[in-house]
């Protein structure tokens, strides 16, 4: 068989526009994710059981089916529960933030517990109000933990972003799978749209190892 | 004058504390006045209560039954409810405490920890905050290393910046756990002189220490503290040179001992 890529640049238009899409749900993800994902992690080592319960339910329920799931769930289902009609992007954005923010969860919690007690005698000792050291001083110790593991986490939301185009999401899988249908030419652009996402991934996964080196450094961790 | 004289800072009545819900008893009773400007050395065997008593008094663990008054001022008591204890939080504020691993925060550097506790606690401004926390780096031999973080720091630098930290809130008792245990033996002079430095001015303190030189040099007075009772109080070269009681005598002779 013959391979001819140069039929892609008459879709350069419509795959840019898919990778903006793609980005854009991915950022926007990873931003409200994150935060979710800290404060359940927060709310997981609470002395409140009912705080506790429901925080470790909602992890379990996402880390325990698949994605895919949850998103036909929120797109097809919580439209009809909830009586309002959800744009597909914010439909994607929501799916995305609650799986993102059941995975940090798990990573803010661990690096929540890796802060020794003497962290927090010391706190006490200086009289830190309790605000001040959630601010102060476990969440910026939390977070500089959590970070090689956050960039992954963000590695892999954003492959696993790919997943909205079965909900009919314009991203760059979606935009990628109807130019392979139209073209007959599943072979040059499916090649081109998986290199795409690994350019972008790949040196975000090497970061990881670099960002840990120096962390690890500075906190004598 | 004569009433104020004889008011004591700390007062102690029957402390009882125990950890794992009753089943290990630690203070069993523990009555102690402190008189302002003594500077108190606690000794005593490995798992008497020592660092449990200072933690206590730092506001860090509840209390079974008992009272503590600060200054004249009722500062711990065990509530009316069991396992309920009651702590003032404003004369928390004025006690400060090192402990033996330096609890500094890692991810700020020298000034950040120094300067953290009074902008945030106190609303100092951060310039007057900084200034105070300069000056006091450099009257113990830290003024280069102000921008440097905890990581680069060695054990005795830590210990002092983590002293440091505690007087930027300043302290009417400063509270010292071993903070010369965890260090290489060649360092711990430089922190037991700041500390002396502390000492010469007056400033009050409990100090559980296994280093009799030491506890010799900074104790206006020495209580021996086991099995969570204090065994014997008194000036520290009758308890630490001449003991009255026999469990005295013989911890004494066992830490001579190994320190020669
Ligand atoms: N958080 C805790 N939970 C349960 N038991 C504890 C706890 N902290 C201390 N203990 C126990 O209480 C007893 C007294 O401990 P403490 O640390 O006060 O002794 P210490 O006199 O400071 O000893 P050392 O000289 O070894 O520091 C010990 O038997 C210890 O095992
Ligand atoms: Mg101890």
């Amino acid at each position: 068989m013959e391979l001819d890529f140069s039929i892609l640049s008459k879709f350069q238009y419509a795959l840019r526009l898919g990778l903006w899409t793609t980005l854009k749900l991915t950022v926007i993800c990873i931003v409200l994710g994150c935060a979710l994902g800290f404060a359940v992690g927060l709310a997981r080592t609470s002395r409140n059981i009912a705080v506790r319960a429901v925080s470790s339910a909602y992890v379990e329920f996402f880390r325990g089916t698949p994605v895919l799931v949850q998103l036909f769930w929120i797109f097809f289902c919580l439209p009809l529960m909830l009586g309002v009609e959800l744009s597909n992007f914010t439909s994607g954005v929501v799916a995305l933030t609650l799986y993102m923010g059941a995975i940090t969860s798990e990573t803010f919690r661990a690096s929540l517990k890796s802060i020794g007690p003497e962290q927090f005698d010391a706190c006490v000792a200086l009289g830190l109000p309790r605000n001040v050291q959630v601010i102060n001083v476990v969440l910026p110790q939390a977070v500089l933990r959590a970070i090689p593991t956050l960039l992954s986490n963000c590695v892999s939301l954003f492959k696993e972003s790919a997943l909205v185009s079965a909900v009919g999401m314009a991203d760059l899988m979606f935009v990628g799978q109807n130019i392979s249908n139209n073209t007959a030419r599943p072979v040059e652009v499916l090649t081109v749209v998986a290199l795409i996402y690994f350019v972008i991934a790949f040196p975000l996964t090497r970061a990881v190892s670099v960002i840990e080196a120096r962390i690890l450094r500075k906190l004598a961790i | 004058m004569a009433m104020s004289f004889s008011l004591p800072l700390v007062k102690m009545q029957a402390l009882h504390k125990s950890y794992a819900d009753g089943a290990i008893q630690v203070l069993k009773g523990i009555d102690i006045e402190m008189k302002p400007g003594e500077r108190v050395v606690v000794i005593g065997p490995s798992g008497g209560g020592k660092s449990t008593l200072l933690r206590v008094m730092m506001g860090l663990e509840k209390i079974d039954s008992g009272s503590v008054t600060f200054d004249g001022k009722p500062y711990i008591s065990s509530g009316v409810k069991e396992s309920k204890t009651v702590i003032d939080m404003s004369v928390r504020r004025s006690i400060g405490m090192v402990f033996q691993h330096y609890t500094l925060f890692p991810h700020l550097n020298v000034l950040q920890n120094l300067t953290l506790a009074p902008c945030k606690v106190r609303g100092e401004a951060k310039a007057k905050a900084q200034d105070r926390a300069q000056t006091l780096l450099e009257r113990f031999g830290l003024g280069a290393k102000a921008k440097a973080y905890p990581a680069q720091l060695s054990g005795g630098q830590k210990q002092r910046v983590a002293i440091a930290r505690a007087l930027m809130l300043d302290p009417k008792l400063m509270l010292f756990d071993e903070v010369t245990s965890a260090l290489d033996p060649e360092l711990v002079g430089e922190v037991e002189q700041v500390i002396l430095q502390l000492a010469a001015q007056n400033m009050p303190m409990m100090i559980v220490t296994h280093d009799m030189w030491f506890a010799r040099n900074i104790a206006s007075r020495v209580i021996f503290c086991a099995g969570g009772v204090v065994v014997e109080d008194g000036p520290p070269e009758q308890v630490l040179g001449s003991p009255k009681e026999e469990r005295t005598k013989e911890f004494i002779d066992r830490v001579f001992h190994i320190n020669q």
